[in-house]
């Protein structure tokens, strides 16, 4: 009961900062808005009005992936960087809160905000839901938003202020949202998109909006569950070398 | 160890690669005691509370806090303590209230400590404004208040009033010793020597990692009052330093037999005088 309460509080404290930090709240805003923006426009390509198989798939492709990094890698990221920053991470740490306790609290609104906004991207985008597999979505989207909390606790293991957890956590935003996007162009980079979590998430997409149907294989599977492995054996070796913070 | 001792440090020594940071530290605290680490930046005073309260392992020695080896504790050794660093930090977005509030639901305080802690603090005024607004000493205060939510025994301040202005650090002084009076033990770091006297039962004058002199204020100025003087400011406003003579001492009796001492004083060391025969070195040559 005890260990709840300090989880929920840890989650609140995280939730409020969170919410009033401007520069992580327009992130989720702004992959839905540009979802909508990038619907409008191009539906101007579609007969009637209508979003071509490839536009769905491009729209749903930069939107969940997108999500997906930014929420993670950088609301996760810059959250731990800010309580470094303020010199609050300290304090909480020895307020008798674990390091689990801190971790699941770091990651769970984050977590479910990602997976929601995905279905809100879904809603928005406008895609026949007849062509989703909406358990399959939400599999894929809730283990791949596993990962990318997770790295964003690496990247705020690694950084010391809000601007390192940026400087940190963009390239790793670029590569693993732009190689599945940019894999329609180029053969190489498709197939190094089929060995990173935002490539299985956007095979799964294009699916999607083309109307076929979705069968997970092996290689996915030990992609998506692999890189979870290995992301949370990475944040526990940095995490019992140093904690949190580095002395 | 006896139950009355809250934490006991013996033998203990920090090296930093090639750097000794703490040697042979030895040391007590008990119950309603204020004991004092005095030492110039740089000295092992911070080293010393991150070894006590786990936060980092010595080389050797065995520092034993509440009963349980340091080297043991869990996350769990903080629901029994407080810890105030230099550099301790506050939700700044929040409001004071959110800010006890958080730490309140994380050991488990009733509301109405909460709101308890807030008047011993005088932040109850201030309980809904933003604590990024509050001024430099009730942000400090804030951060005390934080500290003694849960009753802790054992309270760890590290230079509690760095930077304060001097009336906010009459006012958490204040606070400290109605906390001893509570028996609560408080370990304190500072490098001044003034608050170290006023409110310390013990000091450790710490040197390069070394206490090179331990005991109560006044029993180490005493100590080191070798040469004894007196202070003596007379009727015509002449003010003299007298050295203990039996000459001296016939002079200064004949001028209070006529009632000629304005006031006398006697000029034992200070702890900062005391600190600089140690060591040959001022405590804020740093």
């Amino acid at each position: 009961m005890g260990n709840m309460n300090k989880l929920a509080a840890v989650a609140q404290i995280k939730w409020l900062c969170m919410s009033q930090n401007t520069a992580v709240v327009i992130g989720p805003f702004m992959v839905i808005g540009m979802v909508w923006g990038f619907k409008i426009l191009y539906s101007n390509f579609g007969p009637n009005g209508e979003l071509i198989p490839v536009m769905m798939a491009m729209l749903l492709n930069l939107g969940v992936t997108m999500n997906i990094c930014i929420n993670g890698f950088l609301m996760v990221g810059t959250a731990i960087a800010e309580e470094k920053e303020k010199h609050t991470l300290r304090v909480l740490m020895t307020s008798s809160v674990t390091g689990m306790q801190y971790f699941i609290g770091s990651i769970l609104y984050p977590f479910v905000l990602t997976v929601v906004i995905n279905f809100a991207i879904l809603w928005v985008s406008g895609i026949e839901m007849g062509q989703v597999s909406v358990p399959v979505f939400f599999l894929v989207s809730v283990i791949a938003s596993l990962i990318s909390c997770v790295i964003g606790m690496i990247v705020g293991i690694c950084a010391s202020t809000q601007m390192n957890a940026n400087l940190i956590g963009y390239p790793l935003m670029m590569v693993f949202m732009m190689v599945p996007i940019l894999g329609n162009l180029s053969e190489g980079l498709r197939r190094i998109s089929g060995f990173l979590f935002t490539g299985v998430v956007t095979q799964m997409t294009d699916c999607f909006a083309n109307g076929a149907e979705y069968k997970m294989e092996a290689l996915d599977i030990a992609v998506l569950f692999g890189e979870l492995i290995i992301s949370v054996l990475v944040f526990l070796v940095m995490y019992r070398r140093n904690g949190y913070e580095k002395d | 160890m006896e139950q009355n001792e809250l934490l006991q440090l013996s033998h203990i020594s920090k090296r930093y690669k090639t750097e000794l940071a703490l040697k042979d530290i030895n040391m007590e605290l008990h119950p309603g005691e204020i004991l004092g680490f005095l030492g110039p930046s740089g000295a092992g005073k911070t080293t010393t509370i991150k070894i006590i309260t786990g936060q980092l392992r010595q080389t050797s020695g065995e520092a034993r806090i509440l009963g349980t080896d340091s080297a043991n504790i869990d996350a769990s050794i903080y629901e029994r303590i407080g810890v105030v660093s230099d550099d301790s930090g506050i939700y700044e977005k929040m409001t004071v209230w959110q800010n006890l509030n958080m730490f309140a639901k994380i050991w488990r305080v009733p509301r109405t400590r909460v709101e308890e802690v807030l008047r011993l603090v005088d932040l109850s005024e201030h309980s809904k404004k933003q604590a990024g607004k509050l001024s430099k000493g009730q942000k400090q205060r804030l951060v005390l208040a934080r500290a003694v939510l849960h009753k802790p025994r054992i309270l760890f301040l590290d230079e509690p009033t760095s930077g304060l202005d001097p009336t906010t650090a009459v006012e958490i002084h204040k606070m400290l010793l109605d906390l001893k009076k509570e028996g609560m033990a408080i370990f304190l770091t500072t490098h001044n020597m003034e608050e170290a006297t006023k409110l310390c039962d013990n000091v450790a004058l710490l040197y390069q990692g070394e206490i090179v002199e331990f005991g109560s204020p006044q029993e180490l100025c005493l100590k080191y009052n070798r040469d004894k003087k007196y202070q003596i400011l007379l009727d015509d406003r002449k003010e003299i330093i007298l050295e203990q003579t039996p000459e001296n001492i016939r002079k200064i009796a004949e001028w209070m037999e006529k009632d000629q001492i304005q006031c006398i004083h006697s000029c034992e060391p200070t702890l900062e005088s005391v600190f600089l025969q140690v060591t040959g070195k001022t405590l804020n040559a740093w």
